[in-house]
């Protein structure tokens, strides 16, 4: 399980900053677990852990499982663990910048990079809407 | 010289106790009194404080992630400092039932305005129109507290709602978003003027300079975890100045559960249960209840009850509702922002109502410093795109916060349940019949206001906070002419015992829209110097 934690951190912080985790984040991520924090109330289904599985496989697969969570499970156990490793990223003095600095230098640039970014959610949520069921399999061979 | 005895250490307790030691009078203070953290690394700006802590997810989100905001739970767009959790912890003795209303009591040291965000507005003569008195019976107090804790702002736009007093000091630096906004504003004033709005400096009691023992704001972008400077007042530090006093004797931990009165309705003894479980008594000359409208009803119920059997129902509770109104600047698209600047309001603006005491207060706050993880999650993208989102228009975000008047309705009120030695408050309230159609009709003024200024309010993204988040509670013992039960005359003095003063939001008899903590603290003086 803690591989499995491990592997999930540093899947998720490439995802959102990316980058390899610092050993603080690291740290961090495993104590917030530890603390029983991350679950939501009533705990989580074994559909949401096999989410949570298949998306620590590879970055692609994380964001579009995220996508599809943003719609349909917006506070399910995978939007709730990277919305952690976020909090824990935006506090520490290494990773603010990779969450938090500006990357566009013209609002043009920034308006065609939200038409991209749209367009390509899009595609996200299809993709992760396919895969998704795969999670049923997934949470069965976690567990 | 009397013997005052004072309940509670917020605002209005501590500028009455203040005044009361200023006109040569003994003051003990009676309170829970738990106190905060000391500010750590106080000279540290925002990053170089996440740079020099050696765990700042532990300081930012709490050791327990406590200060985590979570998908899906219920919150605002800004997450609550862990450290300062403490103020608003309960006491196992205050227990509130509330229906439509979601309560907020403090326990702690110099109470809840150690939380606030300084806004620093006084009420002018329309908004005092219910009122027993008017700005001229406040205006010399608002301008002596304002020397006390260090008022900023400016005479421009706004003072057609926001009276200029005595002792008004410096504003604080703009930051680009809010000099932005000014500037269109000064460009568009005229047709923003025609749909009733004006914009101006917002009135913040935050020192722009050094200011005898405080020190001013060095814009250490930390105002939301707590100015470590103390540029920003909280009352604590009038507390810490009364601390120094010969004639001031502070005894905390101790929560006054009742008092008792003669058979000639003065009131002769405060009785209060101490933290290690025991009871004590103290002898009352004159006795100033101070520790917030809902701590105060309890008291005093509590004191009725012990009398009669039961206590009558306090009508009238008051607070302001506030609707949340985040907005994006087209014109800080993609420009970095900068965490060295004042992070609470800057900016005000005022709608104009018929009539005119049913003003619209709006505080501008432009985001910089805040956590995003509460912002971006909310985002409608996968969260990798949500950031990419973020972290261009995050100079650009800002929250509008609309505050509506309230006033006096006998249904709303506040009422005490007994039940052996501990009673428990009941506080019912419902908001005013015509409050949805207020709320639309300012929010559509206010969106075309922001639109002129080049702003744009997303569809869907407001919020309307629950009534009791505001925490601007009054009017369950208003002053009133009339010598009647429950109620107090206009220097606060209560109706029903001769030596009992009213010194919080208890005595209200309207509850403007503009936050009330500056009227609190001139009232409070004012009710010492008339009455001691």
């Amino acid at each position: 399980m803690a591989d499995a934690l491990e592997r999930e951190c540093r899947i998720f912080c490439r995802l959102l900053a990316g980058r390899e985790p610092t050993d603080y984040v690291r740290t961090k991520y495993r104590a917030a677990h530890a603390a029983g924090v991350v679950e939501p109330t009533g705990g989580a289904s074994s559909f949401e852990r096999g989410v949570v599985a298949l998306a620590r496989r590879s970055t692609l697969l994380a964001r579009a499982l995220d996508a599809r969570a943003r719609i349909l499970a917006p506070a399910s156990l995978l939007r709730r663990k990277l919305v952690l490793l976020l909090a824990i990223l935006e506090c520490a003095p290494e990773t603010e910048a990779d969450v938090d600095s500006v990357t566009h230098a013209s609002r043009a640039g920034l308006f065609l990079h939200l038409v991209a970014l749209g367009l390509g959610f899009a595609l996200l949520f299809a993709a992760g809407f396919v895969v998704a069921p795969l999670a049923f399999v997934a949470g069965g061979s976690e567990s | 010289m009397s013997r005052v005895t004072v309940v509670g250490s917020g605002a209005s307790a501590l500028h009455f106790a203040q005044s009361a030691l200023e006109r040569g009078h003994e003051v003990t203070m009676l309170d829970v009194g738990r106190t905060k953290p000391e500010p750590v690394r106080p000279d540290d700006g925002f990053r170089e404080l996440k740079r020099g802590l050696d765990d700042p997810a532990a300081y930012f989100l709490g050791d327990d992630f406590s200060g985590m905001l979570w998908p899906g739970a219920p919150g605002e767009y800004y997450g609550f400092p862990p450290h300062k959790r403490v103020l608003f912890r309960g006491h196992e003795r205050f227990v509130v039932e509330a229906r439509g209303f979601e309560p907020l009591s403090s326990f702690a040291r110099g109470g809840l305005a150690e939380a606030w965000t300084g806004g620093a507005f006084p009420f002018n003569d329309q908004e005092l129109a219910d009122w027993p008195i008017g700005y001229r019976d406040l205006e010399p107090y608002y301008g002596r507290v304002a020397e006390r804790i260090g008022i900023g702002g400016a005479d421009d736009d706004l003072a057609r709602f926001l009276p200029v007093h005595a002792h008004l000091g410096a504003p604080l630096d703009l930051d680009e978003h809010s000099r932005r906004l000014l500037e269109g504003y000064a460009r568009k004033r005229a047709a923003i003027n025609g749909l009733g709005v004006w914009l101006g400096r917002s009135r913040t009691a935050t020192l722009a300079a050094d200011t005898g023992d405080r020190r001013g704001c060095t814009y250490l972008g930390r105002c939301l975890w707590g100015c470590p400077r103390d540029a920003l007042y909280t009352p604590v530090l009038t507390l810490h100045a009364l601390l120094r006093h010969e004639c001031f004797r502070y005894r905390s931990g101790v929560y006054v559960t009742h008092f008792e009165a003669d058979d000639g309705g003065r009131v002769r003894k405060v009785h209060c249960a101490t933290e290690a479980g025991g009871r004590e008594a103290h002898d009352v000359e004159w006795l100033a209840l101070g520790a917030g409208t809902l701590s105060t009803a309890r008291i005093f119920l509590e004191s009725l009850a012990r009398v009669a059997g039961e206590a009558p129902e306090l009508g009238g509770l008051m607070d302001n509702r506030q609707i949340l109104l985040p907005f994006v600047n087209l014109g800080m698209l993609a420009r970095p922002y900068d965490p060295a600047t004042y992070q609470y309001h800057n900016l005000a603006l005022g709608l104009e109502a018929q009539p005119a005491k049913e003003y619209v207060h709006g505080l501008i706050t432009t985001l910089k410093t805040a956590l995003i993880h509460p912002i971006a999650q909310s985002v409608p993208f996968d969260l990798k795109s949500s950031i990419q989102v973020f972290r261009n228009v995050h100079a650009a975000l800002g929250i509008l916060n609309v505050n509506l008047h309230d006033d006096r309705r006998g249904a709303n009120s506040v009422a005490l349940e007994r039940s052996g030695d501990a009673g428990r408050l009941v506080v019912h309230y419902a908001p005013s019949a015509d409050e949805p159609a207020r709320v639309a009709r300012a929010l559509k003024t206010l969106k075309r206001a922001l639109r002129k200024l080049g702003c744009i309010a997303p569809p869907g993204m407001q919020h309307t906070r629950p009534m009791g988040a505001s925490v601007h509670y009054a009017g369950t013992l208003p002053m009133s002419t009339e010598r009647r039960p429950l109620t107090a005359s206009p220097d606060c003095v209560s109706h029903d015992f001769d030596n009992l003063l009213l010194v919080d939001g208890s005595t209200f008899p309207f509850l403007p829209a503009k936050n009330l903590t500056f009227t609190l603290m001139a009232n409070a003086a004012r009710v010492a110097d008339r009455v001691l």
